[in-house]
């Protein structure tokens, strides 16, 4: 079995696997970090989206051998304990129901505003619109990041 | 007592009357000293002050993790930050006490018990402090988990009069606060368990990681009722991380579990699995020639649901009638959190985790396989994501501690998400005939609803003997939405005709009410068009105030119903039409129902569709609502926007067909649900009244789908009956 370096949340982690083996399962079932979710395996749903330098992706899309070098960020990196701006604003808007999908989306509104501070409601559906959440949280998703876009540039 | 389908999901009672909701412990265990104080089983005190409240119902995203301890801390008189919340399990102390989520049924079921145990507590810790104070209990307060000696400002913790407490007589009537004193119950609560979900830490099912455990997939037989011949797993055993292939025979389907170090070894073992199946009996199920038979049972003599007047006479004297069918098709319920199930079987006992509403059917049938007693299964219920009635059913469990069983470790069932769209329990398949009479003035006068749907298999289909009794259905409540419909007809006929197909069916969000609402919703409007009414009009002229209707155990109150309708228009600017655009068409609809005679909701959809591209963009939902006291407000807002997305994703979109006996869509590709780009404004108006609490976790699905059918048809002139309505049937509508 192969073996290659993973760098997630500024961890580095020794991992041998089948090099098609998705960054998803290697993050769930061999590093344990169950906060990014399994929903459809087929890059349609959003829920597993992880930060890869940067950039929101489908981490069930991306097979282990193509992260060398590159540097990951999942829900559980995003900050020390939930003080993430767009944490926060989940919580102040009260956004999760299930709460299911919402790492996904957290991931994906913290690389829009990271993009564009000041997103409108266009930009955000755009962006978001790749994500399902079966609770029907939207409307609140788009409360929570214009109030963290409000934070960010004010902070 | 008579047992319903209503009265299973929303209350518990199908397994056998006399499923006691109550159950006290006195004195047994406060033996020792140290001993915390458990009046009940849902609280437990210790001397050092450690508060916990053990919660009843699964969290599924309908924020019962808040709602249940807002209705005891509110009694117990203790705030949020001093407790500490665990999730019940069956058996044990549970024993008798219901755990199963179901039916918007969870406010309404405990609202007095949970009262009750609160005030219980409260009631036995200020006893205690009055008699270590030699003093009389009226001068004694209960606040904030202390009780204080008003007189003289002395005061114990609830920690120090723990073992006082357990020592007292237990009241058999505790006395309940009056709701004008509540603090708790009628206030904003955010999610109490909102940092674990934004953080990454909150344990779904499928987050269960146990030492030594392993992952399972399973190849399930394509078509429905179809069984395992045998299988080839040679070259699945080659394959990396495999290390079990498992026949499996419980479950759903019978099927082979591939059985491995992690999920991706155990999914790319099953794709290289050799199976031969027998497809069984309904290898030739098509969903789309089951329609037809239920077209062709449109004719037949239904089962009586309501027969008030003489309708078929009346109809046949009106002015002016008119008639219409209305189609629902098959959904999936498709939460994001596929099925799954991690089971531990060792030599005499069994530890399951699963995401489950059902977590006593969980434990029964886990003991019955395995011949343990029950309490030798330990059930925990994990956080959910998403239930929606499809976690009713515990059919994954079994399978998970099968594989267990065999392969000596604990092991994660896992469902793929093709897995978990093209099997489980769906939405059936319903079919509404309606006709209705008009006088010459254009009042209404005559409705006549004939049902052709499924009796939902999870119950069970009556037998021959039950068949012969023509009020069957009437005594059940069934269907939903036809039998309570709200509307006073001086002649009002509805009958059920029960065609069952070889999908399972089961509960979906709202169980029966969303096709017969869409159907009855909608019809509503096409009469109020044909007597030139506005369609708010025509119903109120159908809801008198202070009229009751009184049917079956129900008591319907028509003035709420007008009271929200009311709202509804007020709040969305009805009387105020819209002015179509260059581009587009606009148009509101109205819709209401009343779920379960204990919650009343109207809603109205503001919609516009392009001139030519005839695409479908529903922009803002006015929501009204009267569930009575409301336990939080803010959890109420989330349900309504929750269900009408729901709502809305059927209405769209959501379609599930059958060909060959199995179900067609997969995925999130095919099965379309309602997405950030097409989710409307939601506004959710809330009518406080002071009656009992009402369940919401369903209320708002029902009107989503004529409002916005209504909505289309003012903004076009054309009338879609079947869903999902899209571009498509809009195009080629005349």
């Amino acid at each position: 079995m192969p073996s290659l370096v993973l760098t997630v949340n500024g961890r580095q982690h020794r991992i041998s696997a089948d090099p098609e083996m998705p960054l998803l399962w290697v993050l769930r079932d061999l590093l344990g970090l169950t906060g990014t979710k399994y929903g459809c395996g087929v890059g349609i749903c959003g829920a597993c989206t992880v930060h890869e330098d940067g950039d929101p992706v489908r981490s069930c899309q991306i097979p282990i051998a193509k992260t060398a070098g590159k540097k990951y960020i999942t829900i559980e990196g995003l900050s020390a304990n939930g003080t993430h701006p767009c944490q926060k604003a989940w919580l102040e808007e009260d956004v999760s129901q299930c709460g299911y999908c919402q790492a996904g989306m957290i991931m994906e509104a913290v690389a829009l505003i990271r993009r564009k501070p000041n997103p409108n409601n266009e930009d955000i559906d755009a962006d978001l619109a790749d994500h399902v959440c079966r609770c029907g949280t939207y409307q609140r998703i788009r409360l929570a990041i214009h109030r963290a876009a409000r934070e960010r540039r004010t902070s | 007592m008579t047992s319903t389908r209503r009265s299973f999901l929303k209350s518990g009672a199908l397994a056998g009357a006399g499923l006691a909701i109550w159950v006290e412990f006195p004195g047994a265990v406060a033996e020792v000293n140290a001993a915390p104080f458990r009046p009940n089983a849902y609280i437990s005190i210790t001397p050092t002050n450690q508060i916990r409240i053990w919660l009843t119902r699964s969290e599924m995203g309908q924020g019962i993790r808040t709602t249940l301890p807002m209705m005891l801390l509110e009694e117990l008189e203790v705030d949020w930050s001093q407790v500490q919340f665990e999730q019940a399990m069956p058996g044990g102390l549970f024993k008798g006490i219901r755990l199963r989520t179901s039916g918007s049924g969870s406010t309404v079921g405990t609202y007095t018990a949970l009262r009750k145990a609160g005030a219980t507590a409260r009631e036995m810790l200020v006893a205690a402090a009055a008699e270590k104070w030699q003093a009389d209990a009226s001068t004694c307060r209960a606040k904030s988990a202390a009780v204080i000696h008003l007189p003289t400002g002395r005061h114990f913790t609830y920690g120090e009069l723990a073992s006082a407490a357990s020592q007292q007589k237990v009241p058999d009537n505790p006395p309940l606060k009056n709701p004008k004193d509540f603090h708790i119950i009628g206030t904003r609560v955010k999610r109490t368990d909102g940092r674990g979900i934004v953080t990454g830490r909150a344990m779904y099912g499928l987050d269960v990681r146990l030492p030594g455990m392993l992952f399972a997939v399973m190849a399930r037989c394509p078509s429905i009722g179809g069984t395992l011949v045998s299988f080839d797993a040679s070259k699945t055993l080659a394959s990396p991380g495999v290390r079990h292939v498992v026949p499996v025979k419980e479950g759903i389907a019978t099927g082979v579990a591939v059985v491995a170090d992690h999920t991706w070894a155990a999914i790319k073992g099953r794709d290289a699995l050799k199976v031969e199946w027998d497809m069984g009996p309904n290898q030739n199920f098509d969903s789309d020639h089951f329609l037809q038979n239920m077209q062709g049972a449109l004719g037949q003599d239904g089962y009586f649901v309501r027969n008030d007047g003489n309708a078929v006479e009346a109809l046949g004297s009106a002015a002016k009638t008119l008639e219409a069918i209305y189609e629902y098709p098959f959904q999936a319920h498709a939460p994001v959190e596929t099925m799954n199930c991690v089971a531990d079987v060792r030599k005499d006992s069994c530890e399951i985790w699963a995401p489950t509403q059902c977590p006593e059917v969980a434990q029964e049938e886990t003991a019955k396989m395995l011949g343990l007693p029950p309490d030798s299964v330990k059930v925990h219920i994990t956080l959910l994501g998403g239930g929606f009635g499809r976690r009713l059913f515990a059919d994954y469990v079994p399978e998970a501690v099968e594989v267990s069983r065999v392969v000596g470790k604990p092991v994660q069932m896992v469902w793929t998400r093709e897995d978990d769209m093209r099997r489980g329990f769906f939405h059936p398949c319903d079919i509404e005939h309606i006709s209705g009479g008009l006088d010459a003035s254009g009042k209404p006068t005559t409705w006549l609803q004939k049902s052709i749907g499924s009796n939902l298999s999870m119950f069970g289909f009556p037998d021959d003997e039950e068949k012969k009794d023509p009020q069957h259905y009437f005594k059940d409540g069934s269907p939903w939405g036809a039998f309570d419909n709200p509307y006073r007809f001086p002649h009002l006929k509805a009958d059920f005709v029960p065609l069952n197909s070889p999908v399972p069916t089961g509960p979906w969000r709202a169980v029966e009410y969303p096709a017969t609402v869409f159907a009855r919703e909608s019809f509503l409007d096409e009469m109020a068009h044909t007597a030139g009414q506005d369609p708010l009009e025509f119903r109120l002229q159908l809801l008198q105030p202070g009229d009751v209707l009184k049917i079956g155990d129900q008591e319907i109150d028509r003035s709420r119903l007008i009271r929200v309708l009311q709202v509804a228009a007020e709040k969305s600017g009805w009387k105020h039409s819209l002015s179509h655009t260059r581009e587009r068409l606009w148009g509101r609809g109205i819709a209401c129902n009343v779920y379960a005679a204990d919650c009343y909701i109207a809603q109205v959809a503001e919609v516009s569709i392009g001139r030519k591209s005839h695409d479908i963009r529903i922009h803002r939902i006015v929501c009204a609502a009267d569930c009575g006291i409301v336990i939080n407000p803010a959890g109420l807002e989330g349900q309504a926007e929750s269900g009408i997305i729901w709502g809305l994703s059927a209405t769209l979109h959501g379609k599930i067909d059958f060909k060959k006996g199995a179900a067609v869509q997969s995925s999130f590709t095919d099965f379309e649900v309602i997405r950030m780009n097409e989710a409307p404004v939601i506004e959710t108006h809330i009518v406080a009244t002071d009656h009992p609490p009402g369940g919401f976790g369903e209320t708002a699905v029902p009107p989503v789908a004529p409002a916005v059918a209504n909505a289309i048809f003012a903004a076009t002139g054309k009338r879609i009956r079947r869903l999902p309505i899209t571009p498509d049937k809009l195009k080629t509508s005349s």
